[in-house]
């Protein structure tokens, strides 16, 4: 049994392995890769530059103390309320995580029970172990805390396993409990009940340490992680937190006499919950095989290139952001659509956004009490602020914005055969499927441009920056922006054209390496483009407004400029959009998802 | 009217469909049939313009694919195997993107009668994800024939349906030839086709093996006997196995 589940997940890898390398030959994948080997041979695997003096160590590790206790507060509370919910809501039956395919093979196979839990358990280990290397190059910056990658590795395997195999025993009680006894809501009261006041003492205990202590130097990060020491050691919280300490005590060890005694502890706890989980006698099968189902619609439909439905929220019918007249450009057609998807998918996301721009305008409303605090003679603090503020947001929709805000061709991808068959130029679909996002980026633009025009004002401080310049430096910005938005979004959208098969991957969480290579090459191309699109309109902007302004005055001379800089970017734009709809054309979906 | 000569499409060096012409008159029903793997999707991609040809041209309705796309693209409509939705549209918005999209003026009469004969009037502001699979198709039917197309592709249209859905898909596509479109259909099984189609096209690993009216291909693989079911003359042809 363990021999075929070794054969199944070996000869899988090699396949992938072999699939990826052959894929390699078409240079834009080899391409990608090596940035991803790249990016992680400089990042992870380079010595971390911390400086070694003993001030600076001290200061780290006091730093770094914090950092870990949060990372292990978190996983701990996370792994606790992972374990509540399975109590407070069982599954209709509990099951354990098998693939679809698995079940077919498995479940009508001549082998016990307990041998398939073996098998889960198994092929869970090397997901685990996986990861535990991963985890500690990660992780590596807290090298100088003492111990080594290896320790570090093995503290992960431990912390990782004994959740795995807390939670398989959880289901496998649940299901036992569900089937055997009478008093199963009993039961699962008194567990939630039993989680919730341990919870509730750790923290009620906290808050009293908190309390009594000394007034502690919490200025300093040797002092908090003093404080936190104090904490773990104080005496009833020390053996409520045992199971815990245990648990990540090989990861915490700075040596390897440490490491060893911290073994033992967490090896033992690992056997009670082996023979734990081996030894419970349930049935788990239909459960399974609902757990897989689900698991395979929702990868279906990632694949298809839905977005994954937070909280399984589905989507709602609505009317049109506008009435769509069949009359006019087909294009108008693409933005009613893309807006009208826009709405139910961006809902939180566009909340957030609107909860920023109000904190915008009431920086508006502002204005009047800063100008009457300089003027008398305080000095300006905060407008220089929200002005810092409003330049990196628009930095930030201009480089980020792009890949945040994706109803267009992205979206499609998945019906780009039938957008094929519409009787339109491929510059006109491309176009067409760009104006929802840039309509909504020019928008975030406009807003931050309209308060740096409002806020800054320098009250005749600077001679040739007249009301009148400001209103149209504001003015030319703003009329540049919906450009420089488009020229942003055709990068994304070029990217998913000349990539299909890495974008799917990325859609479907299964594209691991290969996913953060392509993140890594598309923020880096974002740039570049931005740069590139960017420098000669800036550059013609610059010599206009510094020849012209001597002969013609600094608005007009903005203004001149303002032309110019249109013409190149609606020139950059055209030639963008007319590559990208060929591109598009060419397409052909099934070559690369397959 | 379609026109196809010498239509070939490579995918680099594996030749998916070799050399093949043919053409199909408005109110004629030519089925694409072969084994999984022959070539027919590939063919009516090509066919539809939603992939280049590698060799060969395509007219649709007069207008030559590859010289005037929009055009030729105005006359057709392609139905893919799977039916493809906008997630966020109910019905009805699908209705008016498609509009918009071939510039149908007055769409809403035609948008009606259409709901009214696919038995969607009751769905018609509901989204697609709580449709049923034959519903779906039916949507997709629906936008597909809003622009009155002279040439319709339509790929497996009977592969998943029930035995009631495939008896209103045999009739949808029978009304719609005598109407005077030209339609390109295929199928892995021969059989399903008896009733809808007046010519076939045999594909085997992307070559014609044979081509004519039901019952010319019939006699051709008959071999003098008499009754030889449409099953038997599929595998006959094919050579029965599945590549
Ligand atoms: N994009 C592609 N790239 C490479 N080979 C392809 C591609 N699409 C189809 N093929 C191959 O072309 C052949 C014909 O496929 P297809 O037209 O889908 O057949 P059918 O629809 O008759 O089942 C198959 O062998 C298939 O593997
Ligand atoms: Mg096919």
């Amino acid at each position: 049994m363990i021999g075929a589940l070794l054969y199944l997940r070996l000869t899988s890898l090699r396949n992938l392995v072999v699939y990826r390398v052959s894929r390699m030959r078409q240079p834009k994948y080899l391409v990608g890769t090596a940035a991803a080997a790249a990016y992680f041979y400089f990042v992870l695997l380079r010595r971390s530059a911390f400086p070694r003096t003993p001030s600076a160590t001290a200061l780290f590790s006091g730093v770094g103390t914090i950092t870990m206790t949060f990372l292990c507060v978190g996983f701990s509370t996370l792994a606790l309320l992972r374990v509540a919910y399975a109590w407070i809501s069982p599954a209709e039956k509990p099951g354990l995580r098998f693939s679809e395919a698995e079940i077919a093979f498995l479940f009508p196979a001549p082998v016990t029970r307990k041998t398939l839990i073996h098998f889960r358990l198994l092929s869970a280990q090397l997901a685990i172990l996986f990861t535990s290397v991963l985890m500690a190059f990660l992780f590596n910056r807290f090298g100088y805390l003492g111990g080594n990658r290896a320790m570090r590795a093995v503290g992960w395997w431990v912390i990782l396993s004994t959740f795995d195999l807390h939670l398989n025993g959880t289901n496998l009680t649940l299901a036992r409990l569900r089937e055997k006894s009478s008093a199963f809501v009993a039961w699962r009261v008194a567990v939630v009940a039993a989680i919730a006041l341990y919870l509730a003492a750790v923290v009620w205990l906290t808050a009293a340490f908190a309390k009594a202590a000394p007034p502690g130097d919490f200025s300093s990060a040797i002092g908090a992680s003093g404080f936190i020491h104090a904490l773990m050691d104080s005496s009833p919280l020390r053996w409520l937190l045992l199971p815990f300490r245990i648990v990540f005590g090989p990861y915490f060890a700075s040596g390897f006499r440490e490491f060893g005694m911290a073994m033992i502890p967490a090896l033992l706890l690992l056997a009670l919950h082996y023979y734990w989980v081996s030894n419970t006698e349930a049935p788990f099968e239909e459960g399974s095989i609902a757990l897989a189902e689900k698991r395979a619609a929702a990868k279906a439909a990632a694949l298809a290139g839905e977005s994954p439905k937070i909280g399984g929220s589905r989507p709602r019918a609505r009317s049109g952001p506008f009435p769509l007249s069949p009359k006019g450009p087909p294009e108008i057609a693409f933005l009613w659509k893309n807006l009208l998807s826009m709405r139910s998918s961006l809902l939180n996301r566009r909340m957030v956004l609107i909860s920023i721009w109000v904190v915008f305008c009431l920086s508006i409303g502002l204005r009047p009490l800063l100008m009457a605090r300089s003027r008398g003679g305080g000095a300006d603090v905060v407008s220089p602020i929200v002005v810092m503020f409003c330049a990196m947001l628009a930095v930030y929709t201009l480089l980020l914005g792009p890949q945040v805000v994706r109803q267009d061709l992205r979206n499609d991808l998945p019906n780009a055969d039938i957008l094929k068959t519409y009787p339109l130029e491929g510059w006109r679909l491309a176009f067409g499927e760009l104006l929802a996002p840039t309509v909504i980026l020019t928008l975030s633009l406009w807003l931050s441009i309209l308060v740096c025009a409002v806020i800054i004002d320098p009250g005749g401080s600077i001679g040739w920056l007249t009301p009148g310049v400001r209103v149209t430096t504001a003015l030319c910005m703003a009329s540049a922006a919906p450009f420089l938005c488009f020229i942003q979004l055709i990068v994304p959208n070029a990217i998913m054209v000349l990539l299909p098969g890495w974008y799917q991957a990325s859609r479907s969480r299964a594209g691991g390496i290969e996913m953060f290579g392509q993140r890594l090459i598309f923020g880096v191309a974002q740039l570049l483009v931005a740069l590139l699109a960017a420098a000669p309109a800036g550059c013609a902007a610059v010599l206009i407004i510094f020849a012209a302004q001597w002969v013609v005055g600094a608005g007009p001379a903005i203004g001149l400029a303002c032309a110019a800089v249109l013409t190149i970017l609606v020139g950059e734009a055209a030639v963008g959009l007319w590559w990208l709809g060929g591109r598009f054309e060419k397409l052909d979906l099934s070559a690369d998802i397959r | 009217m379609i026109e196809v000569e010498g239509l070939t499409k490579r995918y680099g060096a594996f030749t998916a469909v070799r050399g093949l012409s043919f053409t199909v008159r408005p109110g004629e029903v030519l089925g694409l049939v072969g084994p999984n793997g022959a070539g027919k999707t590939s063919t009516l991609r090509c066919l539809a313009g939603i992939i280049p040809a590698s060799e060969g041209s395509v007219r649709i309705a007069g207008n030559d694919l590859a010289v005037d796309p929009v055009a030729a693209k105005r006359a057709l409509a392609f139905f893919p195997d799977e039916p493809r939705l906008f997630d966020y549209l109910t019905v009805r918005q699908h209705l008016a993107f498609v509009a918009r999209i071939y510039g149908v003026v007055h769409y809403e009469d035609l948008a009606r009668s259409l709901l009214a004969e696919l038995e969607l009037v009751e769905k018609a502001d509901v989204l697609p994800g709580e449709l049923s699979r034959g519903m779906k198709q039916k949507l997709v039917i629906a936008c597909g024939l809003l622009h009155s197309p002279s040439v319709i592709f339509f790929d497996e249209p009977l592969t998943g349906l029930d035995p009631l859905g495939i008896r209103r898909m045999k009739d949808s596509i029978v009304r719609r030839a005598r109407d005077g479109a030209a339609i390109v259909l295929s199928s892995h099984l021969l059989h399903l086709l008896e009733e809808v189609c007046t010519h076939v096209l045999i594909l085997k690993k992307g070559d014609k093996v044979a081509v004519g009216t039901l019952a010319e291909v019939s006699t051709q693989f008959s071999n003098g006997e008499p009754n030889v079911s449409l099953e038997e003359i599929f595998i006959r042809a094919t050579g029965g196995s599945e590549t």
